[in-house]
């Protein structure tokens, strides 16, 4: 009962502490909207291509290019035709036009000012399958020519290579990579108030008081720790619940085992400060080790910027990152269905708590008072 | 009944050792006072019988239960007032007063009644929602207290409760140790104000060094000086006050100055009070006043340990 009693005590206070609301509820939801909104464009993978104008010059006389100006016509393509005082190249050049076409007896002369932009590939493409066609045509013409109509009016050609994109749909938008990272981020801050949990009753003198009276060390141990860990959980779970409603962040259809990958970086989170507010002498000690714990890991843990195939040491360095595992356990989890990806998230969680509240409990019992 | 009986009771910090063999006992309905300069041992005691700091040897019983083998009955029956404020500034009085006495089982209807108590036994009913940030230095004092009492322990240890508070609260805190001590609590009181302990304690312990070297009521102590008297004289100004030389003056033991006061400890044997009036006018110092006092707790202490009870 003492311990219900001790955790209640703390859980009323974080929710007390504007502080604690500010940096665990307020935070973290500014950060998403800044970041998902501020940083939309790194997530995106449609890219917008405007019209395209093109000149040309037809010297021969025929139906055929005629033809596909009028089909490019309605894929955004405008065709004008240059005038004999025209010089085409010269007003590519001048950034006029996007092409200029030449069309002679003795085939196409494409002239772009960029081969490698997205208007002259598209350009090349579409005058490449047009002269594609025109040779087939040619050659039927020479061996069938009945045949030739009816191999060019199918009203559906048939697919004859299968297309397949592989996860389209299913990547996370801005909004969607930031909700999983900053949240992952604020519980690992919750390591900050952990680590002034026993630290603070010192500060305050409470500690005497506490010890003074008929609860055992252990008590008071354990109520920090679960009035701790529960704070911290209605945070996150408020947090997800914020960016699943209002910033429409997708969690996936598997929240029950996300909640629980989280609840195992809580207590990580809330074992390592208080695990190290007992290896240090100093009550500011453990404050300063954690923000730079948790800002390194925020860094390299891709928090702040996607780390896309980082290599070398640097590989190394963010796999250390615990934000690194939990990012990736909880992608998996939501993008892929790989239930199996929460594996090793929550065994290296659970197995450092196991350390650091070793460490705790050691300090703890050989102190006197709290 | 001995509601506290020490004995033998030892505690070092590595080779420095606060508590050196000490053994007293504290009967029901007392007022124990504890006299002692900083760092005499007092405040180690405290903790060792509050449970706060483990003895090195030695034993503590308190209602006749060695409190190292039954700490829990041990603690449910004492309630301790810690030196430093030991409570919640982002809790109200009330949820201080709950939160504490909830740790000594109280549950439900019990529990608020015995808050609700211990608020109006320390005036504070009225601010039972308030917050102790808004509290005066006095009330936050008198909410220590109340954190200490809901229980209703058979022993209180008050460890300097009035501490950096107005004269006003000081009053209402020494009525309420009184109170408490006549509705049956045994209670252990140290101060640094000499008057305090005097005026509530029935019997007195002097600390110094770890050990006690005096006890008994206060005119026991006071007898144990009988040879020696106190001169006080008030001076317009100490400016120009040589205290070395006026204890070279034939009887004078000791020279304490107290603002514009100088109190002078010396033989009654002698008769040197013309002696100690010509050097004051020799020197050019105004007297104001001049009293010739039998000793009192101070004079005891000061001719016992040779030190102020405020020295540092």
């Amino acid at each position: 009962m003492n311990i219900l009693n001790i955790a209640w005590k703390g859980i009323k206070t974080d929710f007390r502490d504007t502080r604690t609301l500010f940096f665990m509820l307020a935070f973290p939801i500014v950060l998403m909207l800044v970041l998902g909104t501020a940083l939309s464009n790194t997530f995106t993978t449609s890219l917008r291509v405007d019209d395209i104008d093109v000149l040309y010059k037809d010297t021969t006389k025929g139906e055929d290019f005629p033809h596909f100006i009028a089909a490019a016509e309605k894929s955004g393509l405008h065709f004008k035709k240059a005038t004999s005082s025209i010089d085409g190249e010269k007003e590519v050049k001048q950034g006029a036009y996007d092409g200029y076409v030449e069309v002679t007896a003795q085939g196409l002369q494409l002239y772009v000012n960029n081969g490698t932009s997205i208007e002259g590939n598209i350009l090349h493409g579409m005058l490449a399958s047009f002269v594609d066609q025109y040779n087939i045509a040619s050659e039927i013409i020479k061996v069938a020519p009945e045949k030739l109509e009816s191999a060019f009016t199918r009203e559906k050609p048939a697919d004859f290579i299968k297309e397949t994109s592989l996860l389209p749909d299913k990547q996370p938008g801005s909004m969607d990579y930031y909700a999983i990272v900053i949240t992952t981020m604020i519980i690992l801050y919750g390591a900050m108030s952990a680590s002034s949990l026993i630290v603070s009753e010192r500060v305050r003198k409470t500690a005497d008081r506490l010890i003074a009276s008929p609860v055992r060390k252990s008590e008071i141990f354990i109520g920090k720790v679960l009035g701790s860990l529960v704070s911290n959980s209605i945070c996150i779970v408020l947090v997800i619940l914020f960016s699943k409603l209002v910033f429409k962040a997708n969690w996936g259809d598997h929240l029950g085992l996300v909640f629980l990958v989280l609840l195992t970086e809580v207590i990580f989170a809330v074992s390592m400060g208080i695990g190290v507010s007992f290896l240090t002498k100093t009550s500011a000690g453990p404050r300063v080790f954690i923000m730079l714990f948790v800002q390194l890991a925020s860094f390299f843990g891709g928090a702040y910027f996607k780390i896309n195939n980082p290599e070398g040491i640097f590989k190394l360095i963010t796999d250390l990152s615990p934000l690194t595992w939990m990012n990736t356990a909880l992608t998996k989890i939501i993008y892929a269905n790989d239930f199996a990806a929460a594996l090793p998230a929550l065994s290296i969680n659970l197995a450092s708590s196991f350390i650091f509240l070793l460490v705790a409990v050691i300090s703890l019992q050989r102190r006197e008072g709290l | 009944m001995n509601v506290l009986e020490i004995t033998n009771l030892t505690k070092k910090f590595a080779d420095f050792i606060a508590v050196d063999n000490m053994s007293l006992s504290v009967a029901e309905g007392e007022i124990f006072g504890f006299l002692g300069a900083n760092g005499a041992g007092k405040s180690t005691t405290i903790n060792m019988i509050a449970g706060l700091l483990r003895s090195n040897d030695g034993t503590i019983s308190i209602l006749g239960k060695n409190s190292a083998k039954q700490s829990r009955f041990a603690k449910m029956n004492i309630g301790m007032v810690p030196q430093d404020l030991a409570i919640y500034e982002d809790m109200t009085a009330y949820e201080n007063v709950k939160f504490f006495a909830g740790l000594y089982g109280l549950r439900g209807a019990e529990l608020n009644e015995r808050v609700e108590e211990a608020l109006e036994f320390v005036g504070l009913q009225d601010k039972h929602k308030s917050y102790p940030k808004s509290f005066s230095g006095g009330m936050k004092r008198r909410l220590n207290i109340a954190c200490a009492i809901a229980h209703r322990p058979k022993l209180i240890i008050m460890d300097e409760p009035t501490v950096g508070i107005d004269p006003q609260s000081r009053n209402y805190i020494l009525t309420s140790v009184r109170k408490l001590n006549e509705m049956g609590c045994t209670i252990i009181y140290t101060s640094h104000y000499m008057e305090e302990v005097e005026e509530i304690c029935s019997r007195i312990a002097i600390i110094d060094h770890g050990k006690i070297i005096a006890e008994g009521t206060k005119e026991q102590l006071k007898s144990i000086i009988t040879n020696t008297k106190d001169v006080w004289i008030e001076v317009k100004s100490i400016e120009n006050a040589n205290l070395e030389s006026i204890k070279e003056i034939n009887g004078v033991e000791a020279v304490f100055i107290d603002e514009n006061l100088i109190k002078i400890n010396s033989d009654t044997g002698v008769n040197n009070l013309n002696k100690i009036i010509e050097h004051f006018m020799s020197s050019g110092i105004e007297i104001r006043s001049l009293q010739e006092k039998a000793p009192n707790l101070e004079t005891v202490f000061l001719t016992l340990t040779g030190r102020n009870l405020r020295d540092q």
